[in-house]
């Protein structure tokens, strides 16, 4: 695992937040939380392409033609597999997911990758208003599920004490290894993480997930393109047009 | 379900303001309503951020203290 294999998990699970957070541009609770959603879904999905756009410096791009056929390829937490259809789930990604994926690229701007300590920064002022949104909304008080599914899929994605993140930690290519990214997150939302016992010896080291499973078909589809051919004109009708 | 009475019940006005020069004052370019200054600095953020802003500011409109309105001077 390399520090590429991080990025394009981040850039994944970026991606999937994105698209899950647009989901509610028109079901959140009211018409200002509908335009955050948006607006935080149009900033994560931008960050996704800055972080694939980083994949080709920093020297070995592990995307391979699978990620064409196979949703289970994409390197997204099993939170993002399928559609929220409650507001605690949102709320719940946007406080605990959101943030750990921020806390994560504060690692690499503080970290000794040139390339990622440039264009990664402008990330963390616009990450501000989302870590803003998402624990005003925790602070109110969400179901007690979502919550802690996302802090564990927060702990895991961080990875094992041993494990990579901790490797680049102690490279200095992150300022924070998986204990401090925790330590921070729990900083930020001013709370305790719950008490999670991962087994490591079951989890993924190139999605960063204890479970299997991958994104539902119509999202896949979505992301390939083959939903918006469905809407293309006909060759026919094409050429009558032109 | 979610309580969302903060949505209705707990949410109050926030003015929002703006420039794009340090040279303009601050004017009002709208409004947003929410339950506390966090969530409305997010809210102004995602409704107005269109428009280069050099400054964006939020103001409680429970806050602003009127010397006279529309009608009275």
């Amino acid at each position: 695992m390399s520090l590429s294999d991080l990025v394009l998990s981040l850039a994944d699970n970026k991606q999937m937040l994105g698209l899950r957070y647009a989901e509610w541009a028109t079901r959140a609770p009211s018409l200002e939380a509908d335009i955050a959603a948006a607006a935080m879904g149009l900033d994560d999905l931008g960050h996704s392409r800055v972080l694939y756009g980083c994949l080709e410096p920093l020297g070995a791009d592990p995307r391979g033609p699978e990620r064409e056929s196979d949703a289970a390829s994409l390197r997204n937490l099993a939170y993002f597999d399928e559609p929220w259809t409650e507001w605690s789930q949102f709320v719940a990604a946007n406080a605990v997911l959101d943030t750990a994926f921020t806390a994560m690229i504060e690692a690499c701007v503080g970290g000794s990758v040139e390339v990622l300590q440039h264009r990664l920064r402008k990330m963390l002022m616009e990450e501000r208003y989302h870590f803003l949104h998402g624990r005003s909304w925790l602070r109110s008080g969400i179901e007690s599920a979502p919550l802690e599914r996302a802090w564990r899929e927060a702990i895991e994605w961080f990875g094992p004490p041993d494990g990579e993140t901790a490797a680049l930690h102690r490279e200095g290519k992150l300022s924070m290894g998986p204990s401090e990214l925790r330590a921070h997150l729990e900083q930020q939302l001013e709370m305790q993480a719950p008490r999670v016992n991962v087994d490591w010896r079951s989890w993924d080291p190139v999605r960063r997930r204890g479970k299997p499973g991958a994104i539902d078909a119509h999202t896949f589809g979505m992301l390939r393109g083959l939903e918006e051919k469905k809407y293309a004109p006909p060759p026919a009708a094409k050429q009558a047009a032109s | 379900m979610t309580d969302y009475k903060r949505v209705s019940g707990d949410a109050v006005e926030y003015g929002v303001f703006a420039r794009k020069t340090r040279g303009e004052p601050l004017h009002q370019v709208g409004s947003v309503v929410a339950p506390d200054a966090d969530l409305a600095m997010a809210y102004a953020r995602a409704t107005y951020d269109e428009e280069r802003w050099c400054e964006m500011a939020i103001v409680r409109k429970d806050d602003v203290i009127t010397l006279w309105q529309p009608g009275e001077a």
